[in-house]
């Protein structure tokens, strides 16, 4: 099986090596490609009412994307792990079985940026493991074709290549998708994406000076990004200074709000409430957040987190130190969507620095 | 004629070198353009961290809340009124505070900035005379700070602070507002079904962060009804009905003390105007009891007084 | 459910002060008054007890209507507890009508011991307004109370 899979891996890379599989559409033609693709998937795709804000939302025309763009408002992880979700309903009187979740319609997500895609890949650790499939997450994630669209507009807020990762990073992505101004370039990079580009029509073959522009602006767009964070001994500072007075100062402006939490596309945390009137209810999971008071509370009234400046502390760890310890990767992409929307203009990349000149 | 911001480090640096206050809560640059961020000085050769500018937008009320040290507070004339009705609901003991009023023209709503770009990544931005600088990639433009203001600042009526231990600089003149129930006028002159839609598509954009309510100096209750479980008055999921309600439930719990800061409508993520329901109440509190929030130490909010000529007219 | 349902009935909630307006609804009930029987009657010790959520809750449960009354102003067994509540309804129906809650579905009334005749009127006619406003819909939360489906 092993080698199997290899032989493939090896058959496609020399074919990308080779060009052989990229592909190219005029820009014009855009509209009519994600119009295909509507018809026979669910389609999604930024989109904007206002031409400011952007979201991934479902569309059934090619024309409502919008695809230059800076990076969504919120999250695409809300398509595979959504604010609310029922679990299941039950009734009183019936025999109570946990219902299977419902087959997930196929779906291609067009337009994800690698920061997202990347994000993808860290809730797998999570949601996706050998031991523990969740079935709401892993059925959405199995049905779902991702085409990343390269970055080559990073904000000033942005850091991925800080954390090692990058504007036009290909991990995660079943389709890379790279915007050459003129015309998009098609990369497939697992077998999923090579064959859906084969039932796409009107796809051109890549030019060999398409391919290297495309190396052009990778380099060029990392290039721009500049915030620099020390990642060296990260982990290990952090498990040596756990109960420094550093994090006293840390928190001192944090409000508590979550909204960090909630448009990381890394964050998971959630919490289970069960809805009942009279014989009917429905158990329901949400969002939830590490910043709440009431995050850790217990029955008792013991709260292990009890002020802000525990509860800031479990965030910066969980990122940097105990996802490192379980999954050794860091649960951060880079994205900026907590520097840019923080009421008090918390910035996790000034805080890593603060931690890192400690003595 | 020394700038407010001189004058304001000055006195920063006189409270902490005479040990009048253990902390300094204000405001310093952020990391970011268009960005100041709060900050908490200790030590009187940090004064010259502090900023005031345009930029300073935070309600630094919420930070007092709590505090077991002495501290002296930069606050516009929104923030006062909070503290006063923080001190009128005994949830701060005034011999702790040293409040350090700013009259203030108004702050910079940079989400207007960022639609007036078209959505630009502003890199760099500098204030000097009422004028802000913006640049970016490929972009530079002088905007005028006026025509940018956050939409509580087109409302404000209270640009000095109603109280204050130190008052730096002048008091400015209070103005009409440009724009104080426009849009609750607009939306009251709608039918009831147009006014339901409006609020449906409004706070379906809510995703329960409850960023407004930690945003908020006067939501500092230990649980929140919405946190309460025995019994459960509201849902926790993004079911509509029960977004609805928690917000029309946390307005209510705002009559009469809120005061229009607008830190609820900036910390929201989705940019709900919450403001529609809030200044609503606000006008109707006017109104009704002649009632306005935090404009003196002893006051009581107006849910907690009554009067036995209060108008009754819609009971039967 | 349907207005067209020809059986709807409009199910209204009543929040009645024990002193005063549960009196009243009982001295009603002695006389043998006739008033419609769409009224649930929940008794609380005094309309200054009644905090705005609970109304908001009835309206998100699916009741058609609620009806809130206590003693006239002045008369008030714990003296002030009207008064307190005067304040609390006039925002609250204010807010709620604003927000695009119909007119009529919230009704406030003071009715003392002795007015059984006044509360078997208010139940009419507050039956009869609602009535004609249809079966509630606005604030109902999906799959909860009364059976009814969004």
């Amino acid at each position: 099986m092993k080698t199997h899979l290899w032989l493939l891996f090896l058959k496609m890379t020399l074919k990308i090596l080779l060009g052989e599989l990229m592909k190219t559409i005029k820009k014009d033609k855009i509209a009519k490609l994600l119009d295909f693709l509507a018809d026979k998937y669910e389609l999604f795709a930024p989109t904007s009412k206002d031409g400011l804000v952007v979201s991934f939302e479902r569309i059934e025309e090619g024309k409502q994307a919008k695809l230059r763009f800076y990076n969504s408002n919120e999250a695409p992880k809300k398509l595979f792990f959504p604010q609310s979700e029922t679990l299941f309903s039950y009734s009183k009187g019936e025999r109570e079985t946990v219902p299977e979740p419902k087959t997930e319609q196929q779906r291609i997500i067009f337009g994800l940026k690698p920061c997202d895609t990347k994000s993808l890949s860290l809730l797998d650790k999570v949601f996706d493991t050998t031991d523990f499939k969740d079935p709401y997450y892993t059925q959405k994630r199995v049905n779902t074709i991702i085409f990343t669209l390269a970055c080559n507009r990073p904000q000033s807020s942005c850091f991925c290549t800080a954390l090692g990762l990058g504007p036009f990073l290909k991990e995660g992505a079943d389709v890379f998708v790279v915007d050459l101004d003129d015309k998009y370039l098609f990369e497939p990079i697992t077998q999923k994406g090579e064959d859906l580009l084969k039932e796409i029509p009107g796809l051109e073959e890549a030019a060999e000076k398409d391919i290297s522009y495309s190396k052009e602006l990778a380099d060029g767009t990392e290039a721009k990004i500049t915030t620099k964070i020390q990642l060296d001994r990260l982990k290990e500072k952090l498990d040596e200074i756990f109960d420094e007075s550093v994090w006293d100062e840390i928190h001192q402006k944090c409000l508590g709000c979550g909204v960090c939490t909630y448009l990381c596309p890394t964050c998971h945390c959630f919490d289970i409430v069960d809805e009942q009137v009279n014989d009917k209810g429905k158990r329901i999971r949400i969002w939830d957040s590490c910043m709440y008071p009431a995050f850790t509370l217990e029955a008792s009234g013991h709260n292990p987190k009890p002020t802000g400046k525990e509860r800031m502390r479990q965030r910066i760890m969980h990122k940097f130190n105990y996802f490192v310890e379980t999954y050794d990767e860091i649960a951060c992409v880079g994205c900026g969507r907590c520097l840019r929307n923080c009421p008090a203009c918390m910035d996790i990349t000034k805080v890593i620095e603060q931690i890192n000149n400690l003595k | 004629m020394m700038d407010l911001q001189t004058k304001l480090r000055e006195e920063a640096k006189r409270l902490l070198e005479e040990k009048k206050v253990d902390v300094i809560i204000g405001y310093e640059d952020g990391s970011m353009a268009l960005r100041t961020t709060p900050c908490f000085v200790k030590d009187p050769r940090d004064v010259e961290r502090l900023v005031w500018n345009a930029l300073c937008e935070n309600n630094l009320a919420k930070y007092l809340i709590g505090r077991t040290d002495k501290a002296a507070v930069i606050a516009k004339g929104c923030d006062v009124r909070s503290i006063v009705v923080l001190i009128n609901e005994k949830q701060l003991e005034k011999e702790n505070i040293i409040i350090i009023g700013m009259p203030c023209a108004g702050i910079i709503d940079r989400k207007k900035i960022y639609a007036y770009l078209g959505g630009a990544d502003v890199k760099q931005a500098n204030i000097e005379n009422g004028i802000i600088n913006v640049k970016g990639d490929g972009f530079e433009e002088k905007l005028n700070v006026h025509d940018f203001l956050h939409d509580s600042c087109l409302a404000c009526r209270y640009r000095n602070p109603v109280f204050c231990d130190i008052l730096v600089g002048e008091e400015i003149p209070e103005v009409e507002p440009k724009d104080e129930y426009g849009k609750i006028d607009q939306l009251e002159e709608k039918s009831s079904k147009e006014r339901w839609q409006y609020f449906n598509k409004e706070l379906s954009k809510c995703v329960r962060c409850y960023a407004c309510r930690q945003a908020c100096p006067l939501c500092y209750c230990k649980t929140c009804f919405v946190d309460q479980s025995f019994p459960t008055w509201f849902g926790k999921s993004t079911d509509i009905s029960d977004t609805f309600s928690f917000h029309l439930v946390r307005a209510l719990h705002m009559t009469g003390r809120c005061v229009d800061c607008g830190a609820c409508v900036r910390a929201c993520p989705n940019n709900i105007d919450l403001r529609m329901l809030t200044k609503k109440i606000e006008k109707d509190i006017k109104e009704l009891f002649d009632s306005e929030a935090g404009l003196s130490i002893g006051e009581n909010t107006p849910l907690a007084s009554f009067s036995e000529d209060d108008p009754q007219d819609f009971i039967g | 459910m349907d207005k067209k349902a020809e059986n709807w009935e409009p199910k209204i909630l009543a929040f009645l002060c024990s002193w005063c307006s549960y009196a009243g609804a009982d001295l009603a009930g002695v006389s043998r008054l006739q008033y419609p029987t769409n009224i649930r009657i929940i008794k609380v010790p005094c309309s200054g007890r009644i905090n705005p959520v609970f109304i908001v809750k009835a309206l998100q449960a699916g009741w058609d209507g609620v009806l809130v009354s206590g003693c006239h102003p002045g008369d008030c067994h714990y003296l002030s507890g009207n008064y307190y509540a005067r304040r609390r309804f006039a925002i609250l129906k204010r807010l709620l009508e604003y927000a695009g809650i119909e007119q009529g579905r919230v009704h406030f009334a003071w009715i003392s011991a002795g007015e059984g005749k006044k509360f078997a009127k208010t139940v009419g006619e507050v039956t009869e307004v609602i009535e004609k406003l249809g079966p509630a819909t606005r604030l109902v939360k999906a799959e909860l109370g009364n059976g009814k489906k969004k």
